[in-house]
């Protein structure tokens, strides 16, 4: 928002500011995008590749095929729900990056659940999606507590449980769950009661390894902005984020709303784990995540920790993942350009005072135009 | 048991430890400077990539491996100034800004080895050839010793000859002096004259300079091609030798030390029953719980007061 | 002498400065002043008198806006501390600029340090200080590390930094603050010392007893002005605190007598151990409802300790506080707000209010899990709203919206919202910390008004303020706080005037500890 004193008392005039503070932001955000899109660009243009074709591909690619479509959702689910999960902790001013860990211990709690207990239909599949929330928010706890009953530095904390719990998943993928008999390292399959339904079932096109996952996500972004916007203790939280000082004068305990915003973010994230298990491999696979925990830190980071907008960052920029891929296929150009495209993008929205000098720059020459 | 301690006396393990702690230590060593500096430098891990890719490519091309080295030095310091220049002129945050950086460097080199190899793993269809290991003539032949040190990396030379200069700098050097006094208390140098962002931009293009040697290590020190993401978090886990050396030269030499220590023990009880995964978590847990136990007694100091400072 | 020094005219100096800042504020206005060589003078007044920002310009920190500083007898451009230096001119402030992990003597070379090709000699450096410290007879240990010494010896490091540097003229902002009296007589040894080496002193301070001691002349300001300077022997304390405070007359302001009607504030002996700031030494005095009870003082005696004491935002080492017979020991902050305090905070930038977010959520940070806000879990985003413009309304906070942000309001306004929420709480006590500071004559006539309506409700109210004429026109009783301790009591603060209690806040005079707790009960400690 602007951080000019509001001289003017006329609520119509103040709305009608408003929207223009509104539209200035959205400008903002599309203009942010468009200069690192203009910046692959010319990365590809200057590396002898062909931008116009590679962008062609890029951007109408994933829509041309429902399986593409289905890649698209499916990726968009897990990505979305990463971001949300450091969306929370980041709304309590706490630099969380343990996504990471809450996925794995979420994607283990939910698979030694869906293959390993025989439960009845329906209750097969919410168990272990309750099983990896429970997990993730268990591993969100630990550097939660840390920072709010210690101080100790929640970076550090939560870089140093990624390490653990990935070595420890790489171990339990390799040696005690992994399939016997089987060549390739994973473990055994879920049970087919566990699976997240696909959505081909539904539409009766194929829609590659989408499912209702896609749901869940869509109903935990609405949980969770009723969280933020709708409950006290999301008040809580975005006041301590706000100013934790005055947070504690006004009688909120700060040190609880840090536990809880990563205890939150913990299951939202084992959740993701879980997706990524009954609905997309089926199974455990090394490496499961990817680099998509960091990912997530940026979907969120452009959404402005709204978990509304998370949505459409996370479906964006899944868009732009699965673009990059049919790009690569159809064209000389990598798929990892996307990166950088995203890369640029952080740089540009944590450049706090480029925004604030074009956005003077503006008020500027509109008052020069009056 | 004893198996394990067969493994841990042999020369082949300790030479070991010299030679995979050696990334650790310059990593680290670039972390300490940043952080003395008071920004702290998240982007270790992609300073390291984008040195370890540059290294690589630019020996291979040139046929001079000097010149890559230099190259990849000099692309990791170009980094560390621009996060420095992200923070103190565009009011960056510095961690977000960090994680912005590491993801353009994984991307960066992977575009890169993809446009110019059409390879998507990494260099090795490139002769690019590796930094040269130093013999030790007449010390090689001592028992154990000799095997343990003679014949390592030139930059396992450089990177324990770092820790050394690192403390002569931050403690007998006037530069050392005046970063040390920036990165704690910005307002007394300002208030004597010190060149504050000047001495911060120095620091961070240090710390640049060093993580990239420690990328440089990584793609021409014993292999001589780059893979993709083959800092494998590296950088990450310098940060926490970091913390855990307490900010010391000589703490964070030990830190690094022991994670390199713990990593080479992995790799070689993984011939034993021992799971290798396992052992290698022992470093990170023993800095979280280092790090626990600091912030309380920290804390315990403090008062009570600090219940809200966040 | 300095090379760039006049052989005659004042080591320092003003002709006609005047400092007006950015929004107006007229700090200092036409200041002329002399100090000849080799001279201790002390710069006195209250807060806000102008002396900081007169000092600042000596040292370069500030330009006059109009008017000129003089250094070494001619008038001088000072661009920035290091050109002040450059001139001889050396300051302390009041906290101190040092490094704290770094020993004395690197402190005391740090920018200049000894050593050849990018060396630091710390032998040298130590050396360096050793002599520096022997010759000024300001005794330091070079090789303490700054954070493991005393904080008389933290004061000794700064004083030995400038001198480090060659200083003509040496700046000293309260630097008694802190220190212990026996700290504080070493320290006047030691600038004696100086003063007969030819350095020239600037001793800014509030202690009368200290300035008479140390200095040779006294400048006194008020309002920005200079008011007068007068030789230390011709002068008492009793002069100088009327020429700082001024007015003679009680400001007389129409208002019916306070109807008590019980006790709303109990506070028996209340001890606090500051680890930083100022610590409380047996506190105890009443509040009843429906009066209000000012607490005078010069900022930083333990105002803020107190305040923050009694609002549940730090804990007492020892002592009793009841709040309407209810005991608040072990309460939490939402424990004491619940018991009934509400509480304006001193800087609401830094914790009265969360600047980004709407004034709406501004309004409830204490009621927001409460019913007709919250049922059943749920926050009603429809009763905060209406809530909010209720409040705006009553309180005639000017905005377009509650869902304003806070930044976006003037200082009054934002005053207006904090007051707002806190008396809507309906308090049993209220403390009002510097609840005018920085807001216009309007929002300022506004909170009076409402602080006396909450008086003639029922609330008690402990107003804590640094504005002598507010507290003697609002108070029904008055109390002074000097150096962490009650020192005078009032029950009756008709006909008081500011130039009376000035004495007791400048500990010319004091009331012995009977007066302070007469008719006080006694309270359990639960």
């Amino acid at each position: 928002m602007t951080g000019t004193l509001v001289e003017t008392e006329d609520r119509r005039q103040y709305k009608a500011t408003r929207r223009r503070g509104l539209t200035v932001d959205l400008s903002m955000t599309l203009a942010t995008i468009l200069a690192a899109l203009a910046i692959g660009f010319l990365v590809m243009l200057l590396t002898g590749n062909d931008p116009v074709g590679a962008y062609e591909a890029m951007l109408t690619g994933p829509l041309e095929r429902s399986f593409r479509v289905g890649r698209w959702l499916e990726d968009a689910t897990t990505l979305t729900l990463l971001g949300l999960s450091v969306a929370i902790p980041f709304r309590a001013r706490q630099i969380s990056l343990g996504a990471e860990s809450q996925l794995y211990a979420g994607a283990l709690a939910a698979a030694a659940v869906a293959v390993f207990l025989p439960l009845p239909p329906v209750v097969a599949v919410i168990v272990p999606l309750v099983a990896a929330a429970a997990a993730g928010a268990g591993m969100g706890l630990v550097p939660g507590a840390m920072k709010a009953r210690l101080g100790a530095n929640e970076i550090v904390a939560t870089l140093m449980l990624n390490a653990i719990v990935v070595r420890v998943y790489d171990y339990l993928v390799n040696g005690p769950l992994k399939e016997p008999g089987s060549s390739a390292v994973h473990s055994k399959s879920i049970q087919q009661d566990s699976a997240l339904t696909p959505l081909s079932d539904w539409f009766g096109i194929p829609l590659g390894r989408a499912n209702v996952g896609l749901l869940l996500m869509v109903f935990t972004a609405v949980a969770l902005w009723l969280l933020i916007t709708r409950t006290p203790l999301g008040y809580r939280i975005r006041m301590t984020g706000s100013n934790p000082e005055f947070a504690e004068y006004g009688g909120i305990r700060v040190p609880r709303v840090i536990e809880w915003s990563f205890v939150i973010g913990g299951a939202v994230a084992g959740l993701a784990g879980a997706h990524l298990v009954q609905g997309v491999y089926g199974r455990l696979e090394p490496g499961l995540a990817g680099s998509l925990a960091f990912e997530g830190i940026v979907v969120a980071l452009l959404a402005r920790n709204n978990p509304l907008v998370v949505v459409v960052a996370g479906l964006f920029y899944s868009y732009l993942r699965a673009g990059g891929d049919i790009m690569e296929q159809q064209t000389d150009v990598g798929t990892e350009i996307v990166v950088v495209i995203q890369a640029v993008i952080v740089l540009l929205v944590t450049a706090q005072a480029l925004p604030d000098l074009l956005k003077r720059r503006l008020a500027r020459r509109e008052v020069a135009g009056r | 048991m004893s198996a394990v301690l067969d493994v841990v006396l042999s020369s082949a393990f300790l030479a070991a430890v010299l030679r995979v702690s050696t990334p650790y230590l310059l990593a680290a060593f670039g972390g300490l400077v940043a952080e003395r500096a008071g920004v702290s430098n998240i982007a270790l891990e992609g300073q390291m990539l984008s040195a370890a890719c540059t290294g690589a490519l630019v020996a291979g091309y040139s046929g001079s491996v000097a010149l890559g080295a230099l190259c990849g030095v000099g692309v990791a310091t170009l980094l560390g100034l621009l996060l420095a220049a992200l923070r103190l002129e565009l009011g960056a945050d510095v961690i977000i800004a960090g994680i912005g950086l590491n993801l353009l460097a994984s991307g960066g080199t992977a575009y890169a080895v993809f446009t110019l190899l059409d390879d998507k793993g990494g260099t090795s269809g490139l002769k690019s050839g590796s930094l040269p290991a130093v013999p030790l003539p007449g010390i090689d032949s001592i028992p154990l010793l000799g095997d343990v040190i003679s014949g390592q990396n030139m930059v396992t030379w450089l990177a324990f000859l770092t820790a050394p200069v690192i403390a002569w700098l931050f403690y007998r050097a006037r530069f050392g002096f005046h970063l040390r006094a920036v990165g704690e208390m910005p307002d007394a140098a300002a208030s004597v004259g010190i060149p504050v962002r000047r001495v911060q931009y120095t620091g961070l293009a240090l710390s640049g300079a060093l993580a990239g040697l420690a990328g440089v290590f990584l793609s021409m020190g014993y292999v001589s091609f780059f893979v993709r993401d083959m800092t494998a978090g590296r950088g990450f886990i310098a940060l926490a030798a970091v913390f855990l050396g307490g900010l010391r030269p000589w703490g964070v030499f030990l830190a690094a030390l022991g994670f390199g220590a713990a990593e080479a023990l992995a790799v070689q009880l993984g011939t034993l029953d021992v799971p290798p995964q396992l052992v290698s978590t022992i470093p990170y847990a023993m800095t979280l719980v280092a790090l626990a136990v600091y912030a309380w007694r920290r804390r315990r100091q403090a008062g009570v007061e600090v219940a809200a400072s966040v | 002498m300095h090379k760039a020094w006049e052989r005659s005219g004042p080591a320092i100096g003003a002709r006609a400065v005047t400092k007006t800042y950015g929004n107006g504020v007229r700090a200092v206005r036409g200041v002329d002043l002399d100090v000849p060589v080799g001279e201790i003078r002390a710069i006195v007044g209250e807060n806000g008198a102008g002396k900081s920002t007169l000092m600042k310009m000596f040292y370069g920190l500030e330009q006059p806006s109009s008017g000129e500083v003089l250094v070494g007898g001619r008038p001088r451009v000072l661009g920035g501390p290091a050109s002040a230096i450059g001139l001889g001119v050396g300051m302390v402030h009041q906290n101190l600029m040092l490094v704290p992990s770094f020993t004395v003597a690197q402190n005391v070379v740090l920018g200049v340090e000894p050593g050849r090709r990018g060396r630091v000699d710390l032998k040298a450096a130590a050396e360096t200080t050793a002599r520096l410290a022997e010759e000024s007879g300001l005794a330091v240990d070079p090789n303490a590390r700054v954070d493991e010494v005393s904080v008389g010896m933290r004061q000794r490091t700064e004083i030995l930094k400038v001198l480090h540097r060659g200083a003509r003229v040496l700046i000293l902002d309260e630097p008694t603050a802190v220190l212990t009296p026996q700290e504080t007589e070493d320290l006047f040894a030691a600038v004696r010392r100086l003063r007969d080496g030819g350095m020239t002193v600037l001793f800014i301070s509030h202690k009368l007893r200290e300035v008479r001691e140390i200095s040779d002349r006294v400048s006194v300001m008020r309002a920005g002005s200079l008011v007068g300077t007068v030789d230390t022997s011709d002068a008492t304390e009793r002069s100088l605190a009327a020429m700082m405070v001024g007015r003679d007359l009680s400001l007389d302001v129409d208002r019916a007598p306070a109807r008590r009607t019980g006790v709303a504030l109990q506070v028996r002996d209340v001890q606090y151990a500051a680890p930083t700031g100022q610590s409380l030494d047996g506190i105890g005095f009443d509040v009843a409802a429906g009066e209000i009870v000012g607490l005078a003082g010069i900022e930083g005696n333990g105002q803020t300790e107190l305040a923050e004491i009694l609002a549940g935002l730090r804990r007492p080492t020892s002592g009793a506080i009841r709040v309407g017979g209810t005991g608040t020991a072990g309460l939490d902050v939402a424990g004491h707000r619940r018991a009934g305090i509400g509480y304006v905070p001193e800087d609401r930038l830094r914790n009265g209010a969360a600047l980004d977010e709407s004034i709406a959520d501004n309004l409830v940070v204490d009621r927001h899990d409460r019913a007709p806000l919250a049922r059943r879990g749920l926050l009603r985003p429809r009763a905060v709203r209406a809530h909010a413009e209720q409040l705006i309304e009553d309180y005639a906070i000017r905005t377009p919206d509650a869902s304003v942000p806070v930044r976006a309001l003037s200082g009054g306004n934002m005053q207006k919202v904090i007051v707002a929420r806190e008396l809507s709480a309906a308090p049993r006590l209220l403390i009002a910390s510097q609840v005018t500071r920085g807001v216009d004559i309007g929002a300022m006539r506004f909170m009076y008004e409402r602080l006396g309506a909450a008086r003639d409700a029922g609330a008690g109210v402990l107003l804590i303020s640094a504005d002598l004429t507010e507290l003697l026109a609002l108070a029904d009783r008055l109390l002074v706080i000097k150096d962490g301790r009650l020192v005078a009591r009032f029950d009756d603060t008709s006909g008081l005037t500011e130039k009376r209690v000035g004495l007791y806040m400048l500990g010319v005079e004091r009331h012995d500890h009977d007066h302070i707790t007469t008719g006080l009960e006694e309270v359990d400690a639960v």
